[in-house]
Formats: structure tokens, C-alpha cells, sequence
């Protein structure tokens, strides 16, 4: 499976388990929706899902990295995953 | 000076806005007479504290462009010579603003423990404690200055290269006494020109009135009518007043500091600058992480964003272990607000609350995952409305230590929240009902509009505003009372 989609069901899946209570489908409406605007997630939750992603993906993200522009959406994080990764275009 | 004085509402403000906006459209012009006039205004609170202000302003604007200098580019190994001094001279940075800030501010509470650990062991040290008066605003403008290096350093922004962009980011009136604590983006803003807008000088005025009416009108209120009596008075007054004054303190406490950002960002606004907002109707949270998202929002954004994450994420010992971190961040938190053991104690429970939050939460989850039903009880009117009554009721009650002057105050008021006594409630004028009920009033409109206008046409708004005016002109005292979050 592509890498980036099956990242994305990852990300949809954990965040449902973890914050959305199953009703991920109803509140991920776009792939650019921000996460911290629309809700989806909090302080608390951004650190765990860095942490996670760190685990999953065995990377480590910059300290400098952790700003909104490269994780307040599912667009932002897979493209950030993808190119720390080093996945192919 | 303070924001309801004459000289500042009816000569300050007004001659800053009227050379701001009548001047040329320059940011040169518009930082440079912004700049005078934060330092008139710090100055007016304490002028020989100014020259404090402006070396921590020098040194912090030289500090930001040597980092960005020292900065390696993106990918660069950490252990080149280059980021090691750039490490070097943030901790440097860093040390000193920290270092003002505990000196100037912890010192006499650092003595005063010392002392008394000494002297619990037969040793006392017999030291006087200083007791210095503190630079205005030094535990707002310390953040704000260390989270601008933070940044600069991890090359989140770029250092501001306007000496005078960087003084007034530094120094700027509107918040420079209690925030609300702007983010180092606030640089990008003051460094080019601002536009006049009617839009914004109206909403911009609107704001600060509703935060002058909270702040110094329904704050003042409370505090003298149900607050003060019941905390001067701890456990000798009925449980019933001991009620009235705690719940009195938390709509004082919230109409202090939420009327003063309001008056801040109205301020800012009418000047045509953005401030982060700090309030979002906290009263309505139904858990204590969302209620600390919706109260002191920039300075609770402050410390996730460079206490908690950093804690959390990094590559020492706390990593990933997220109740520590709470507790860490409001631990800090409580110390942050005041140099008293009761303002840790205060920080403590918030992080204990929070740690007892995220573990039911997962416990909850770990329900839902079994059955879907849990799911949908979660989102039952009953539901909403325990959950909302735990977190106020838990809020309210670490108020008391916020609000006590030593732990035996504490001590005696929380006794008397659970003692009998008759149902005394405190004997006031019809006038103080009256009072009272506007005060309860405006805080209910305003967690019930969150900023909306009154659903109503616009010819009865006004008159209801106009008979509103009226009334707090006529029949409410203006106070000049305490304002709360000054003191930390």
C-alpha cells in the first residue's frame, strides 16, 4: 500500500481511538482541516501524536520542527513524515 | 498610570492615538511614538526601573541576532562549534532574564524559607527578607522576551532586525503590564505599518470598555461585597458566606484579568495591532484541560509550548512521561503567579487534576472501545452537565489557596466552606443586591455570547446598552481596588 495513505488511515485511526471517540469520520472533513482550530486536538494531544509518530516511524522530530506549519493538519504531517522519512515524492 | 486613571483615558490614550493615526503611515514613526509613550507609561509606574527595561531590551535584541547569526542551516549536525555557542548564548540569555526575574521577584520568599527551615532545625538565620518593589509587568515581559530567544534559536521566527520594532515589542503599553503574553510573531507585525481602520478603532474601543466595566466595575464589586468579608473573616462566618465570598472570588478573579486583557487588546486593536486573545468563557469548560485552554490562554500556551513539549518530547528523562509533566508545568505554573508556598500548592492541585483528568479519560476510553454506548453517554445533556460540575467545583476550590495568605487562612476558610452555622447570608444595602445581580448578569451574557452581539434589532441593543451605561455610570462605584494578576 502507498506509504502516505496507509500513514494517513494510521493517523485517522489513532486519532479516533484516542480523541475523537469514533466519530473521526464526521470531523475530519478536509485533509488541510486545522487540528488545533477545529478542535481535534489539544496541547496534551499534539506531544502524544509527535510521540507516537516518532515511535512509528522510528524518526526524531527537531524540536524546531514542532510548530503548527508542519502538524495542525493531516496534510502537514504526512508531508513532514514523508520527507523526514525520506519517502518518495 | 494606571488604565483607569484621568490622565490615562482622557490624556494619554487619546494624544497616542490621535499622533499615531494623524501621523505618517511609516512604522519607523508609528514604533518610535509608541515606543516614548510605553516608556512614559513604565516609566510612570516606577522611573528608576526604567533603565532596567532598557538593558534587558539591548540585551535581548543583540541576543536574538547573534543566535539567528550562530544558527546553523536546516540539517546542520548539533555538535558543530557554531550551534554549540549558539547553545551557549541562549542559556546565557536565558539565565540572565531568568535570573532578574528570580532575583527581583523570589529572592525575599527564597530568604524567608531558608529562614525557616533553618529554624525548624534550631538555626535560624535571622536574615531580614528585601522586600523590593517589583518592575511592572517583569513576570509577563520575562516570558515573552525568553519565548522570542527560544524561538529565534530553534528558527521558529527570525530575529527582528529594527532596534526600535524590537523596543516595542518589548515594551508595548497595552500589555506590558499583565500580557495578554504575545508570541514572538507580534515582531512580524509591529515591523511594518499599521493601517487605520474604523472597523478596528470601534471594535478596538468596544473591547476596552467591556473590559474597563469588568475590570474595574463588576470585579471591584465583588471583591468588596462578598470577597474581602469572607476572607478576612475565615471561619468565623457562616458556610453560606463562606460560599458567597469563594464564588464571588472567582468571578472577581476572572473579571480582574479577563477585563484587563480585554482593555489591553482593545487598546492594541484601536492602534492596529493583533494581541492573542486570553479568555474563552472558562466557566463553560467541562474538564480541566479545557478549562486551562480557555483561561490565561497565552500563558498556559506559553508553558506547553516551551515547559510541557520540550519536557515531553525531548531526549532526557521526562520524555513521554506526561502526568510528571503536568504536574512540573503547573508546579511552575503556581510559582510563576506568586512567591508563596500557597501559590504551589495551588499549581500542585491543578497538575494533580489534570493527571486524575487524562487517566480517566483513557479509562473511559478504553470503556468505549468495548462498548459503543459509553460513546454516546459521553455526549448526554447528564453527562455535560457532571463533567461540567466536577471541573467548576474542583476549580473553585483550589481558589482558596490562590486566594489565602498562608496555608493556616487557607486552612480556616476551607473549614468554614464545611462548617454549620446558621443561613446567614451577609446583610447588604438594596443597592449592593442590585449590584450584585448586574455583576451576575454581565458575567452570565458574557459566557452565554462569547463576543456575539445580542440577538436583538439593533434600535433595542442600543437602548439596552444605553440604560446599562447609565446605570453602572449612576449607580456602580468606580473602584480602584487590587487588580489581582498585577501583583504576580
Amino acid at each position: 500500500m502507498d506509504q502516505r495513505a496507509d500513514l494517513r488511515r494510521a493517523i485517522v485511526e489513532w486519532l479516533d481511538d484516542n480523541y475523537l471517540f469514533g466519530d473521526a469520520a464526521g470531523m475530519l472533513t478536509s485533509d488541510d482541516l486545522s487540528f488545533l482550530e477545529s478542535g481535534v486536538l489539544d496541547s496534551l494531544g499534539f506531544v502524544r501524536l509527535v510521540l507516537w509518530l516518532e515511535e512509528r516511524h522510528a524518526i526524531k522530530i527537531d524540536r524546531k520542527h514542532l510548530t503548527r506549519a508542519n502538524f495542525d493538519s493531516m496534510n502537514k504531517i504526512v508531508g513532514y513524515v514523508a520527507q523526514r522519512a525520506g519517502w518518495a515524492p | 498610570m494606571t488604565f483607569q486613571s484621568i490622565s490615562f483615558l482622557v490624556f494619554f490614550l487619546p494624544v497616542v492615538l490621535l499622533l499615531h493615526w494623524a501621523g505618517p503611515r511609516r512604522a519607523g514613526w508609528q514604533n518610535g511614538l509608541l515606543v516614548a509613550a510605553s516608556w512614559l507609561f513604565f516609566y510612570s509606574w516606577g522611573p528608576q526601573l526604567l533603565p532596567l527595561l532598557l538593558a534587558v531590551t539591548a540585551l535581548n535584541y543583540g541576543a536574538g541576532l547573534a543566535l539567528e547569526a550562530l544558527r546553523g542551516p536546516e540539517g546542520a549536525p548539533p555538535d558543530t562549534l557554531r550551534a554549540r555557542r549558539g547553545r551557549l548564548l541562549l542559556g546565557a540569555a536565558v539565565a540572565v532574564d531568568l535570573g532578574l526575574l528570580v532575583g527581583w521577584k523570589y529572592t525575599g520568599f527564597l530568604v524567608r524559607t531558608a529562614d525557616a527551615m533553618a529554624g525548624a532545625v534550631g538555626l535560624p538565620l535571622s536574615v531580614a527578607a528585601p522586600s523590593w518593589a517589583l518592575p511592572l509587568g517583569i513576570s509577563f515581559w520575562t516570558l515573552q522576551q525568553v519565548g522570542y530567544l527560544l524561538d529565534v534559536h530553534h528558527g521558529r521566527t527570525a530575529a527582528c532586525r529594527s532596534p526600535l520594532a524590537f523596543a516595542l515589542f518589548s515594551s508595548f503599553f497595552p500589555q506590558i503590564q499583565a500580557g495578554p503574553i504575545p508570541r514572538s510573531d507580534l515582531v512580524a507585525q509591529l515591523e511594518v505599518p499599521r493601517a487605520f481602520t474604523l472597523d478596528a478603532l470601534r471594535a478596538g474601543a468596544f473591547r476596552f470598555f467591556r473590559g474597563f466595566v469588568a475590570r474595574f466595575l463588576v470585579a471591584a464589586v465583588l471583591g468588596r461585597l462578598l470577597v474581602d468579608p469572607a476572607f478576612s473573616q475565615a471561619g468565623q462566618v457562616s458556610a453560606v458566606r463562606h460560599w458567597l465570598g469563594l464564588l464571588g472570588y472567582a468571578g472577581q478573579v476572572f473579571c480582574d484579568f479577563a477585563g484587563y486583557s480585554e482593555m489591553a487588546i482593545g487598546a492594541a486593536m484601536a492602534l492596529g495591532v493583533k494581541l492573542p486573545e486570553n479568555f474563552d468563557a472558562p466557566f463553560l469548560a467541562t474538564n480541566l484541560l479545557g478549562l486551562w485552554r480557555r483561561w490565561h490562554m497565552s500563558l498556559t500556551g506559553w508553558l506547553f509550548e516551551h515547559v510541557y513539549s520540550p519536557l515531553m518530547t525531548g531526549s532526557g528523562r521526562l520524555r513521554g512521561r506526561l502526568d510528571l509533566g503536568f504536574l512540573l508545568t503547573f508546579l511552575v505554573s503556581g510559582l510563576w503567579h506568586g512567591a508563596a508556598w500557597t501559590f504551589v500548592l495551588w499549581g500542585g492541585l491543578q497538575g494533580l487534576g489534570l493527571i486524575v483528568h487524562r487517566r480517566y479519560d483513557e479509562a473511559y476510553r478504553g470503556l468505549c472501545r468495548t462498548d459503543r454506548a459509553w460513546v454516546t453517554r459521553r455526549k448526554s445533556r447528564a453527562y455535560l452537565l457532571a463533567a461540567w460540575a466536577i471541573t467548576q467545583l474542583f476549580f473553585l476550590l483550589t481558589l482558596v489557596p490562590f486566594r489565602a495568605r498562608s496555608f493556616g487562612e487557607a486552612a480556616a476558610f476551607a473549614g468554614g466552606l464545611l462548617g454549620g452555622g446558621p443561613l446567614a447570608p451577609p446583610r447588604l444595602a438594596l443597592i449592593d443586591v442590585a449590584n450584585l445581580l448586574v455583576c451576575a448578569g454581565l458575567l452570565l451574557a458574557y459566557h452565554a455570547l462569547r463576543g456575539r452581539q445580542l440577538p436583538l434589532p439593533a434600535v433595542a441593543r442600543g437602548v439596552l446598552y444605553g440604560l446599562l451605561i447609565v446605570y453602572l455610570a449612576v449607580f456602580m462605584p468606580v473602584a480602584d481596588g487590587t487588580f489581582i494578576y498585577a501583583q504576580f
